[in-house]
């Protein structure tokens, strides 16, 4: 670096360095942010904490901070902390599932309707458009109330409701690389058209499909709790995000802050984090396809 | 422009006509019994078929779902099991309040994430934009309903600035105006900060720059113009997707507008009023989408619709 | 959007400029748009001193209790509407509209009409109107009122002030019964629900809005009987406790009714608002299946004796229901007439698990339905006998039934086994016979459409309700229900029961509002000071 001609300060103080360093800083920011809330969430069997769903009511409604029960209590004498932290095992496995499931359905329907055009590309189009169109919220709750609220039940209704926007990233992709001269070669070598599509084009593409994957977990965890919220959450007495600030908000306005507050923090915490960490991730990656081609 | 407008209302019937079924028939599919929302408490087995008769429901699904699609293509929906009035009306009479909500948060937000985004635009890749960019994705990043409740406790239980819920005053739209804008802000100010930030750097900009343009007109005049269209686009998508989606805010407010009436109706299975909800939001959403559409290519020359890219 | 696209082409008829300019005024004119709106929405008329607003817990769908009767409602209804009789505080039926309501036998009764009563217009009440109102309350659909009969009373006139009424079997409580057909003028009179018009109470609807349940009723300056104090009573509704509670710390309302412990607990500590609480009538319990299997262990009444030992009820009324109900003292709540003591529960975990060994079961395990909000913290209520019947070795299933109406399905037993449901049970009509028809009267004809209360058929019972249904006598009557509660307690129907309190929340300038056990109040008495 300091063999070059421009001062390493200058350098450091471009608009294209200081881009670097935002986009790192986010990152950092939002990992940090979804680590405090993901790390204890995924090693609360591990932590010493008390049983999330067995209470002892003389310990009722425990303001945060009270003995042994850091967050407090809710008004069956449950630990809120352990509450909070087992019901995050079930919210964010339904929002890792969720995505996983949206991402496969997005990429694949994506990858087909930009590579073979056609009817597949109207169609996959057309259903796009007809799902934007419906009021989805209402649809998702409707379906909820017929097959019940299990997890992979919640699971596919968000996954369902998510797949439209890999989806359309997807097909964009695709059509820019599929006019790629390696794409040709691909052909030319005899190679069948499934095949260059997937060992060729997808892998290229993944990249920036996964960062916007990533930030549908963020989407998919808003999801689950407001689905919880409208009174469509998981199996009792077994918590989740959603269900615990469903159950608290009575208690909200009587002076019980603490039972919708904090969870809804560790929503927003979480949300928070792997918003910024994709929206780094989206310019880091943004960059470096930038700078390959 | 005729053969467009005539594909693209084909396109939103055929949408509406899909819904529409795909409601009728998850409502009868889904597990719970109308009658029993409206039979006496306790209801005996006799009690209820009186209820089921009266609403119909004891006929078979596809002859029910004939007589109401015979119904829908005469404009009616049937009568509300609640209210005993046409559901249709009972909608239309929510509908303003929606409306009113959905068109003043959007206002709202444009009012903010535009000056914002463009502020941010012209502030590119700083330490201040980057402060602000985290603190609109923070008002991205809350679940909506949360927003609700921490707002009601501050503005409306422990300062009493505003009304807590239903609509009692004008000043009862602040609250569940600022939760939808929280959460809309991150949005639209990014894109614009987007736009701005590309027709910021394009060289017509440098050669008016040179012309002596003053950096005001350079902004809003030049640079603006041009980033309007996807603004605009993006704030019409934005209350289409609210006049169905703001149910929640609706709920955590008691607003008295189309998402509380429907999750009241689901509850109650009040299968009219559900249908004549669903229609009512869909056709408002089309219309909507179809405005914005429509706008586009008054707003930019360069568009003409129902034309393929020349490539 | 797919369709549009970019061209190369000459531009449309309009600059963008004056697009954006029209955008402009669009916006301008959004911002003004609530404003505008605001002035042609449903107002509160807050402030007014002698206008009183209560928030009920409900939509009040109309004035007119044919479909649906619930507590407060009745509040309302018979604010404008009245009827022959009322159920007093004391749960006893007092005159109204009738001079005199009196059994000439078992199945027979002549009422006289008062000579002094008239409507809000001033045209006088006729016993036609009364005949119309009875033969409509049947003629509705699965009409909640008329569900409360056994049969539909035969109406005949003698003169122009008095009739009989005359019923195939004895009817003896016919004047409790009829404290719920409303009188409206008979030509106004309809078989459904009557959103506004004519009636004879103390107060006459000035606007209606059944969609949004906003009800404005102003004084009725004619009315026949003591006018009422109040010149205005606004009436709208809120399901959303929490909202409810805002609405009555921030002034918004005056009355809120039917509240929950919580929120009872937390305006305990405002001093701007009382709390009204007395012992109501809807009975609360955790009913067992008595569908089940001769072999299951819940068909032997010592298990269910032995699971009752496990509900440390102390602890659920303190901790979850701020100590704002009763836990039960028989088989009906204790407010109504013709109630017996039988026994109480008693939390005795270790003679719980005692019994369970002898009668030789373990690890036994139980599915709990109840449908979502069916009382106050139900879930809570449900979660905490999770961790107390785990204490006794015996496995809880939480099955919540969403709202909707799927409960019905499962307490007839068609949409899955369970074990134990938590329902409550209401009481319209203040007497404990009422209760103990509904639940406890089964027979194995009504068993084949699954129309008992859960399986529950012990002719042995049935026939002493239906005896005490036909006694004539009330010290001889009294006597047959108290025989058929014992019989019921000791058959151990439910793991626990409990009855509410009702309670009422007022801001401290409300006066003279007596709530009865029935959960209603008089409102023509009610005052406003300052």
């Amino acid at each position: 670096m300091n063999d070059l001609a421009i001062p390493a300060r200058v350098l450091r103080g471009s608009a294209a360095a200081r881009r670097a360093r935002y986009s790192t800083i986010k990152m950092w920011v939002g990992g940090v942010c979804a680590g405090i809330v993901v790390l204890p969430v995924v090693f609360a069997r591990v932590l010493p904490l008390p049983d999330p769903v067995r209470g002892a009511l003389r310990e009722t409604s425990l303001p945060p901070l009270s003995a042994g029960h850091l967050l407090g209590t809710d008004p069956n004498g449950r630990d809120l902390l352990s509450r909070i932290l087992h019901g995050g095992q079930t919210s964010l496995l339904i929002g890792v599932l969720a995505i996983i499931v949206s991402g496969l359905i997005g990429v694949l329907a994506g990858a087909a309707a930009g590579y073979f055009g056609g009817w597949v590309d109207a169609a996959v189009s057309r259903l796009q458009e007809a799902q934007m169109s419906l009021p989805l919220l209402l649809m998702l709750l409707l379906v909820v109330a017929l097959f019940g609220s299990s997890v992979p039940i919640i699971t596919l209704v968000i996954a369902v409701a998510q797949w439209p926007e890999p989806a359309r990233l997807t097909r964009a992709l695709v059509l820019v690389e599929r006019e790629k001269p390696y794409v040709a070669a691909a052909r030319v070598l005899g190679l069948r058209r499934v095949e260059i599509l997937a060992r060729h084009i997808i892998p290229n593409v993944l990249s920036q499909v996964l960062v916007v994957v990533l930030l549908l977990l963020a989407q998919a965890v808003l999801l689950e709790s407001a689905l919880s919220f409208l009174g469509a959450g998981v199996q009792r007495p077994y918590p989740t995000w959603g269900g615990i600030i469903a159950d608290g908000r009575e208690l909200f306005v009587t002076g019980e802050w603490w039972l919708v507050t904090l969870p809804g923090a560790a929503i927003a915490l979480l949300v928070l984090g792997v918003n910024l960490f994709g929206d780094g991730l989206r310019d880091r990656v943004r960059r470096a396809k930038a700078v390959q081609a | 422009m005729r053969r467009y407008l005539i594909t693209r209302l084909a396109q939103s019937l055929l949408t509406v006509w899909f819904t529409v079924t795909a409601v009728f028939v998850l409502l009868r599919l889904a597990p719970g019994d109308p009658a029993v929302n409206y039979a006496p408490p306790n209801p005996t087995s006799a009690q209820l078929d009186a209820v089921r008769a009266q609403f119909g429901l004891d006929q078979p699904m596809a002859q029910q779902y004939l007589t109401f699609l015979g119904h829908l293509l005469r404009g009616d929906i049937g009568e509300s099991f609640q209210f005993r009035r046409p559901a249709l009306d009972v909608v239309l009479d929510r509908l303003p309040y929606t409306i009113t909500l959905a068109m003043a948060a959007i206002v709202v937000t444009a009012l903010i994430s535009v000056p914002l985004g463009v502020w941010m635009a012209r502030r590119a890749d700083t330490a201040k934009e980057l402060g602000v960019n985290i603190g609109t994705i923070a008002g991205q990043s809350m679940p909506d309903f949360w927003i609700g409740f921490v707002l009601l406790i501050i503005f409306a239980v422990n300062l009493g600035w505003f009304p807590p819920s239903g609509f009692t005053s004008g000043a009862s739209i602040v609250l569940p105006c600022l939760t939808i804008v929280v959460l809309q802000i991150a949005l639209i100010s990014r894109l614009v900060r987007r736009e701005m930030t590309v027709n910021l750097a394009a060289p017509y900009i440098g050669v008016a720059r040179a012309r002596g343009v003053s950096e005001r007109r350079l902004t809003w005049g030049y640079a603006f113009g041009n980033s309007a269209i996807p603004v605009v686009t993006a704030l019409g998508t934005r209350f289409a997707a609210m006049l169905n989606g703001v149910v929640i805010v609706e709920v955590v407010f008691r607003w008295p507008g189309v998402g509380e009436l429907v999750v009241d109706a689901l509850k109650r299975r009040d299968f009219p009023l559900i249908q004549a909800t669903v229609l009512v939001t869909v056709v408002l959403a089309l219309i909507v989408q179809l405005l914005v559409d429509l706008l586009y290519p008054l707003m930019d020359p360069r568009v003409r619709l129902g034309q393929e890219a020349r490539r | 959007m797919a369709e549009a696209a970019i061209t190369a082409g000459p531009g449309g008829a309009f600059s963008r400029r004056a697009l954006l300019q029209f955008a402009g005024l669009l916006g301008a004119g959004s911002v003004l748009g609530p404003a505008l709106a605001a002035c042609a929405g449903p107002q509160t008329a807050a402030g007014t001193g002698k206008t009183l607003t209560i928030v009920l817990n409900r939509n009040l769908v109309s004035l007119d209790n044919k479909l649906n009767q619930y507590d407060a409602a009745v509040t309302v209804q018979r604010a404008v509407r009245q009827a022959l009789t009322a159920i007093g505080s004391d749960l006893r039926p007092h005159l109204v509209l009738a001079e005199s309501f009196e059994a000439t036998s078992p199945t027979s009764w002549r009422v006289k009409l008062r000579d002094d009563i008239c409507y809000s217009d001033k045209s006088p009440v006729t016993v036609e109107d009364v005949e119309t109102a009875i033969r409509l309350y049947f003629q509705v659909q699965a009409g909640y009122v008329a569900s409360q009969f056994p049969e539909q009373p035969a109406f005949a006139k003698v003169d122009d002030r008095s009739f009989t009424l005359t019923t195939t079997k004895p009817l003896v409580t016919l004047d409790s019964l009829m404290s719920n057909i409303l009188i409206t003028p008979a030509a106004a009179n309809k078989a459904e629900e009557l959103r506004e018009g004519l009636g004879t109470g103390p107060f006459t609807v000035a606007s209606a809005d059944s969609g949004t349940g906003t009800y404005k009723l102003v004084r009725n300056d004619n009315y026949w009987g003591e006018k009422a104090l109040l010149d205005e009573v606004s009436i709208s509704y809120q399901e959303e406790e929490g909202a409810r509670l805002i609405a009555i710390t921030s002034g918004a309302a005056d009355v809120i009714d039917t509240i929950t412990p919580e929120s009872a607990a937390s305006l305990k500590k405002n001093a701007d608002i009382d709390l009204i609480q007395g012992p109501g009538t809807r009975l609360i319990h955790l009913f067992y299946n008595f569908r089940k299997p001769a072999g299951h262990p819940l068909a032997n009444p010592k298990v269910r004796e032995a699971l009752t030992y496990a509900v440390d009820h102390d602890s659920l009324i303190s901790s979850l229901m701020n100590g704002l109900v009763s836990s039960a003292e028989g088989v009906v709540p204790k407010t109504l007439a013709g109630f017996a003591a039988t026994g109480k529960y008693t939390f005795d975990p270790a003679k719980a698990k005692q019994m369970l060994v002898a009668e030789g079961v373990s690890g036994l395990n139980l599915t709990v339905i109840w449908e979502d909000s069916e009382f106050a913290g139900a879930a809570r209520v449900m979660e905490a006998l999770v961790t107390m019947l785990g204490d006794v070795g015996v496995t809880l299933t939480l099955t919540q039934i969403p709202k909707g109406g799927e409960i019905n399905s499962w307490r007839r037993g068609e949409a899955g086994d369970w074990d134990i449901l938590g329902n409550g049970y209401g009481n319209q009509t203040g007497l404990a016979l009422t209760n103990l028809v509904g639940q406890y009267g089964g027979t194995a004809e009504k068993e084949k459409t699954r129309d008992t209360y859960h399986g529950f058929v012990v002719p042995e019972v049935t026939a002493l309700l239906d005896q005490a249904a036909a006694e004539a006598d009330g010290t001889k009557r009294d006597a047959l229900l108290t025989q058929a509660q014992q019989k019921i307690w000791a058959l151990w129907p439910a793991m626990w029961a409990w009855t509410p309190d009702n309670v009422l929340a007022k801001r401290k300038r409300v006066a003279a509002l007596d709530l009865s056990a029935a959960n209603s109040y008089e409102l023509s008495k009610v005052q406003i000071s300052g």
